[in-house]
């Protein structure tokens, strides 16, 4: 899948996708649209006005598949760090998790039975609602936070530690309603759209997963360091 | 006691091939899950027990110079780790006394298993093949979904409230479904109870 190589600036923005498909989720949430004929990955980011070192940054990170937590990134800059993460917030919100509910009830209602379909569709959006308490959690409170402290203005009450610690639990709806799925739901004669609604599950799991190692990662150690910088 | 999840281990090393090294056979290690932080620097390990809760640190006695794990964990000491030495090079055996235990380079996946699940505690794996509900069980599964209260339930059965606490850990463990919202559906698609009696407060 991923091909085992750091990217600079002078390579093309083509070949990187090209060797990752799997970074064209990136692309979108970096607010980079295709067709770059043979740019660099310089010239792309410049023309559409993204952070071409934080971009190399979030897209290495991901290819080296990498447990390393940063203490000192060099050329890393917050501001747009932040702002991937909040377009990857609004991705998974508004549309990947969507887009499961829809594979999801078309899938089981086909089904003979309507109110366990129901039941299913209400335990996949009591997850949803947890994924998106979380994330709206990080946009109003985290996020301003972090811009108060680039601009000098934060109040000293809250701290970075505060928030981080609790990324796991979400996952553990997932996996029961992926074991409601798999072990117990009954068969039926169309399996196709269920497989396929639960290989949607799977991937936007993983996919939910270095968005958070994205976030411990690389995001929570430069605030650290930036709450140093700043109270010193 | 740790029983179920990840066991998070911050593996603290300078030398990058020996980092790899040992992160890569962490994460094969058997019957146990482990999500490895990779730590190349002091401030790394800093950050990283300020705000991951790691179960274990495996951190090389020459770290950033001279680890001194005594005043590590005391500077630490709200968080609950333990501690690994990982031995590349001679160390005085004094210095070791501070760890909960030590790695060599010739510790093999089945050995460091070990050491993790003595140091943290883990049980056996006790060989459990039956993961069915017992008659009982499903008993309780029925009143759980009807929403009734574990004291209700005990009540009913004329068992007592710790008896049902254990039961529902039981199937829990079974079942890998840990809500009530999750068991509901279980109990349906399973003919436990009738849709119903159940109480709808997903």
């Amino acid at each position: 899948m991923y091909k085992n190589k750091q990217y600079r600036p002078t390579d093309k923005m083509s070949d990187l996708i090209g060797e990752n498909y799997t970074l064209l989720q990136v692309f979108s949430r970096f607010g980079l649209t295709l067709g770059f004929g043979d740019k660099t990955v310089q010239e792309v980011c410049e023309a559409k006005g993204v952070d071409c070192s934080t971009f190399l940054i979030v897209v290495n990170f991901l290819i080296e598949d990498s447990d390393r937590l940063q203490d000192h990134v060099e050329g890393l800059s917050v501001k747009a760090l932040m702002d991937y993460l909040r377009r990857s917030h609004h991705y998974f919100l508004d549309f990947q998790l969507p887009s499961i509910r829809k594979k999801l009830i078309e899938a089981i209602n086909c089904a003979h039975d309507a109110q366990l379909a129901f039941l299913i569709i209400k335990f996949y959006d009591a997850y949803v609602d947890e994924v998106r308490k979380h994330m709206e959690y990080e946009d109003q409170e985290v996020f301003t936070y972090v811009e108060k402290l680039i601009e000098g203005t934060s109040s000293e009450l809250y701290h970075i530690e505060v928030y981080s610690k609790h990324h796991d639990k979400i996952n553990e709806k997932l996996t029961e309603l992926k074991n409601i799925i798999i072990k117990y739901y009954p068969s039926t004669d169309n399996n196709e759209l269920l497989n396929s609604a639960l290989f949607d599950i799977y991937t936007s799991e993983g996919d939910l997963a270095s968005h958070n190692k994205i976030e411990d990662y690389l995001f929570v150690p430069a605030i650290l360091e930036l709450e140093t910088e700043k109270r010193k | 006691m740790k029983s179920e999840g990840s066991i998070r281990i911050g593996v603290a090393e300078n030398a990058t091939m020996v980092r790899l090294g040992l992160s890569a056979l962490l994460k094969r290690l058997p019957n146990l899950i482990v999500q490895v932080i990779e730590l190349s620097t002091v401030e790394a390990l800093k950050h990283c027990v300020k705000v991951q809760n790691i179960d274990i640190l495996i951190v090389s006695p020459q770290f950033g110079g001279w680890f001194n794990v005594r005043e590590f964990k005391h500077q630490y000491s709200t968080e609950d780790f333990k501690t690994l030495a990982l031995i590349t090079t001679m160390v005085p055996e004094t210095e070791l006394r501070n760890y909960d235990d030590t790695l060599t380079l010739f510790d093999d996946a089945e050995s460091i298993a070990k050491k993790i699940s003595t140091i943290l505690n883990i049980e056996e794996e006790e060989e459990e093949t039956q993961d069915t509900l017992s008659q009982r069980e499903r008993e309780i599964v029925a009143y759980i979904v009807k929403g009734f209260t574990n004291k209700e339930i005990a009540d009913a059965l004329f068992l007592s409230v710790h008896t049902i606490i254990t039961h529902r850990r039981n199937i829990a463990r079974k079942l890998q479904i840990h809500s009530a919202a999750g068991l509901t559906i279980y109990a349906i698609v399973n003919k436990i109870v009738e849709l119903n009696e159940v109480k709808m407060n997903l």
